[in-house]
């Protein structure tokens, strides 16, 4: 597991994705490289579409791999602004590059101090042991 | 990810540890599913453009010996081991008297007294069960299941790493020699489970750990690579073979999974002989191949409909790496032509799918 990082600028939830804080209230949402390594080669991603509005726990795509399939859930309330069209043509991007190109989707949050309540790397981490 | 199960371990299982395999239970065998440095689609390309090697270990062995083996056996499965000489291999059936299939296996016939069997690791105990309670006086049906290990060598390349290996090489696709390497008694049969040219190798189970060593060294100048479960289901899904507890069962008939070509249907005798006649005039349902063109992986359960009437449901389903596409194996209602095109309903959503006549990518097994 030494070989997985997490890095300490993002923000993490239960369900193995990460948050990353950019300008104003939008943020970006991806799966953490322990989520890419258990689910093994990812050949297929669905992502909610551009404008739709999320609630935290919402079951908003799919992620699936040679093995298995897992949901991708809203990890905080928002209106999705963008989504990665990468992953289409080259889903193993998650694979590669979790936290950079493998970025699946950003949501402008309807409320910024709902950040608060997701965990640190240290937290994240502490979680996966 | 290496997780601790309860299962048997293969003799190999120490190799597989020291990679870093991601292990998981499979047929009460505790198996290595990919290799890091690999995952399935790279360990998937190894065998279709190079050479791969897989433990499978978990494999059950048995022997059926004495007078009369041979006929003994010939009377229980279904293919017609007569149509094979000694040296070669069958693939057959063991169905029950119902015509339900509780295992498929491969039989080597060594002489008319000796027949070797390759079950299912999970159906081992029940095949050698049936068997020995039908046996006739002074024929020993025996398990043999941690006697031998199973190493798989598979790939364009196989040849050359059993060359390097002094192993025999070239033999006709389903025939077997029974060879030595180092001193050691190593059956050598020309069969896989991939649809690649490729060979199972049988050494004796303490004899698996140095041969296995042996062929990670040799296959190094063919940028082979150890292949773990996970790419050996995508490999024979590509190929349309059958797996037992999902295409193949005591619900799944042979007749149903158009496996027709592996029962001796002239023999006087088999087990399941009569029922699988009279399935025969008017299956039920028939397996056929999938090929999505929509965007989404089917997967074993899935419902298949055809203008908003089910038809039917996947058996086996997964991404082929070779065509980068959704394929799948379904048992479908026998009105269902190839070239049609269905819904398959994966979570919720209908994703569109041709049916086709497996395998889905081309068979090398044969080439000489």
């Amino acid at each position: 597991m030494s070989d997985l990082d997490y890095p300490a600028d993002l923000r993490y939830t239960s369900d193995h994705e990460w948050v990353r804080v950019g300008e104003g209230d939008v943020v970006r949402i991806g799966i953490t490289a322990f989520a890419q390594d258990a689910l093994g080669d990812v050949v297929y991603v669905s992502l909610p579409a551009v404008g739709d509005t999320v609630a935290p726990g919402d079951a908003c795509g799919e992620v699936e791999s040679t093995k298995s399939v897992s949901d991708v859930y809203a990890p905080l309330a928002g209106e999705v602004t963008a989504t990665n069209a990468a992953l289409d043509a080259s889903p193993e991007l998650i694979n590669t590059d979790p936290y950079g190109e493998g970025w699946m989707f950003e949501v402008r949050l309807a409320d910024t101090s709902a950040l608060d309540g997701l965990l640190d790397a240290e937290a994240y981490k502490a979680g996966l042991s | 990810m290496t997780t601790a199960t309860s299962g048997k371990t293969s003799p190999l299982h120490d190799r597989h540890v020291a990679l870093g395999a991601k292990m998981a239970d499979f047929g009460g065998w505790d198996m290595p599913i990919e290799y890091p440095g690999g995952g399935v689609v790279a360990e998937h390309t190894a065998v279709r453009e190079r050479v791969g090697i897989f433990d499978v270990s978990h494999l059950g062995k048995a022997s059926v010996v004495g007078p009369g083996a041979a006929d003994f056996v010939n009377a229980c499965l279904t293919n017609d081991l007569r149509r094979i000489a000694p040296g070669s291999a069958q693939y057959t059936l063991c169905c029950d008297e119902s015509g339900g299939v509780v295992d498929d296996l491969i039989a080597y016939l060594k002489a008319d007294d000796d027949v070797f069997l390759i079950p299912n690791a999970a159906n081992t105990a029940e095949v050698v069960r049936r068997l020995r309670a039908a046996a006739p006086e002074g024929v020993a049906v025996t398990n043999l299941h941690d006697d031998y290990g199973v190493i798989a060598v598979q790939g364009p390349k196989s040849d050359e790493v059993l060359d390097a290996l002094g192993l025999p090489t070239a033999h006709d696709y389903m025939s077997f020699v029974e060879a030595d390497w180092q001193g050691r008694p190593v059956i050598v049969c020309r069969t896989g489970y991939t649809g690649e040219r490729g060979y199972e190798l049988v050494p004796r189970w303490d004899d698996a750990p140095a041969l296995w060593d042996a062929l990670v060294e040799a296959m190094r100048p063919f940028d082979g690579m150890p292949c773990g479960l996970g790419a050996r289901d995508t490999l024979r899904t590509e190929m349309g073979y059958p797996l037992h507890g999902q295409d193949l069962s005591l619900d799944i008939s042979p007749v149903q999974a158009r496996a027709g070509w592996a029962v001796g249907w002239k023999k006087d005798t088999f087990w399941g002989k009569a029922a699988l006649e009279a399935e025969k005039a008017a299956p039920r349902r028939l397996t056929r191949g999938l090929l999505v063109t929509g965007r989404g992986i089917p997967r074993a359960h899935c419902a298949v409909t055809r203008d908003g009437q089910q038809i039917g449901e996947v058996t086996s389903g997964t991404f082929s790496p070779t065509l980068r596409q959704g394929i799948a194996l379904a048992l479908l209602t026998p009105d269902v032509a190839d070239g049609d095109t269905v819904l398959i309903d994966v979570r919720g959503r209908g994703v569109e799918a041709t049916v086709v006549k497996p395998p889905f990518v081309q068979v090398q097994v044969r080439e000489s």
